[in-house]
């Protein structure tokens, strides 16, 4: 309840300050959002086991986010940015899938 | 889940895909299972950055989306700016081009008043040879269409050779010219002593405005015209490129056409006039015989 709460606090501000991102950041941006999903759905799936720990996903959001920006970072550096991001993409879409459809179990059993 | 999902694994895409949860997660309940809950103050705290972070995300979340839909609107609002300029532009065009047609056939109606008979029959005739007043009459038409593009399936790269060419309009008016045609319009555009026809990139442009296929390069003059460019050298020319590129070629006698006046002609030189000279000596350097005197019945009216 405060996690949901705490979220729609979170986009509150954003909507409220309403911040330009800046251009050199801009191309990160769906990449975090892509590996903080991965996070939130990680930590939801280990709520619904039963073994949700706090300090882990805190770690595991902010790694998750960092890792990803730093790969795609390094990757624009030498020329396969793109190829990259579909790198990272691709790994972050199948946990996010694996942990949905575990999310999926557990809420309907199916 | 368990803590053998620890154990480095070798394959690391079927790993991922048979366990996607984060190993910290069972780590962490085995530790807690070993050691015991926390304590309080110690969880609180955590509980209060995982709170923090889970608004930092939503943070995140809202930014992204409105970054994303500040873009989209970037990207198409300055096309639309573009496109509606053009309109805008366009229609000014229009606008004032209808306004100095107006302002034409009043000055042109002014004239006939004051000058009145003979003068004004005579003017109308040097206008028609001239290209500015519409031509009525009978004559042919040619139509010329771009043959079929190949592409490349290997480069990509279009073949541009069945193209019909901005030498190609002009051999087909040159010709209309030396077999007597008394005006001519390529696509509407009507063609003067001045006027060009000249190749920018892959557009044909007559008097600097795009003209697209199929070409219709229509003329008014004697009867025999149509007959006489199919069998000349033009056509010939034209039947040949029709056969090895697949272009389209089509000549035909028309009767009672319009072609409209030439849309702006500028005076660069003017000197009183001599004794009536009804060839008006227009088309210094140019190929075109405009031919005035040859059948007078058949155009300026």
């Amino acid at each position: 309840m405060i996690a949901v709460l705490a979220l729609i606090a979170g986009v509150a501000l954003g909507i409220l300050f309403h911040p330009t991102v800046p251009a050199a950041l801009q191309p990160y941006l769906p990449i975090a959002v892509v590996a903080a999903l991965d996070a939130v759905f990680g930590g939801v799936r280990a709520k619904l086991d039963g073994i949700f720990d706090d300090k882990q996903f805190v770690i595991s959001f902010i790694a998750n986010v960092v890792v990803a920006a730093v790969i795609v970072y390094l990757g624009d550096q030498l020329g396969v940015g793109g190829q990259l991001s579909t790198g990272v993409v691709v790994v972050l879409g199948v946990r996010i899938f694996g942990n949905v459809a575990a999310i999926r179990r557990h809420l309907f059993r199916a | 889940m368990t803590s053998a999902g620890r154990e480095f694994s070798p394959d690391f895409l079927t790993e991922l895909f048979r366990n996607p949860l984060d190993p910290g997660y069972a780590d962490a309940a085995a530790r807690r299972a070993r050691d015991g809950v926390p304590r309080g103050s110690r969880s609180r705290l955590t509980s209060g950055v995982a709170v923090l972070t889970l608004v930092a995300l939503g943070f995140l979340l809202s930014v992204a989306y409105q970054q994303t839909m500040a873009d989209e609107p970037a990207a198409s609002n300055a096309r639309k700016t573009l496109v509606d300029q053009v309109q805008t532009r366009r229609a000014e065009t229009a606008q004032l081009q209808q306004r100095a047609d107006q302002l034409r056939t009043d000055v042109a109606a002014l004239r006939a008043r004051r000058l009145g008979g003979a003068a004004v029959a005579e003017l109308t005739e040097l206008e028609a040879t001239a290209g500015l007043a519409p031509v009525r009459g009978s004559g042919a038409k040619i139509t010329i269409r771009d043959g079929p593009i190949p592409v490349d399936p290997l480069t990509g790269e279009h073949n541009t050779q069945a193209l019909v060419k901005d030498s190609d309009l002009q051999l087909a008016c040159n010709a209309l010219w030396s077999e007597g045609a008394e005006a001519i319009t390529v696509n509407g555009q009507r063609l003067t002593a001045t006027s060009t026809i000249r190749q920018a990139g892959e557009a044909i442009l007559v008097d600097f405005r795009p003209v697209t296929t199929p070409y219709e390069v229509v003329a008014v003059g004697p009867d025999s015209l149509a007959d006489h460019f199919r069998e000349g050298y033009a056509g010939r020319f034209f039947k040949e490129l029709a056969n090895r590129y697949g272009m389209a070629f089509d000549a035909a006698p028309v009767k009672d056409v319009t072609l409209d006046a030439a849309s702006d002609l500028t005076l660069r030189v003017a000197g009183p006039s001599t004794p009536p000279a009804p060839s008006g000596g227009s088309s210094p350097g140019s190929a075109r015989s405009a031919g005035p005197t040859s059948t007078p019945s058949e155009g300026g009216r």
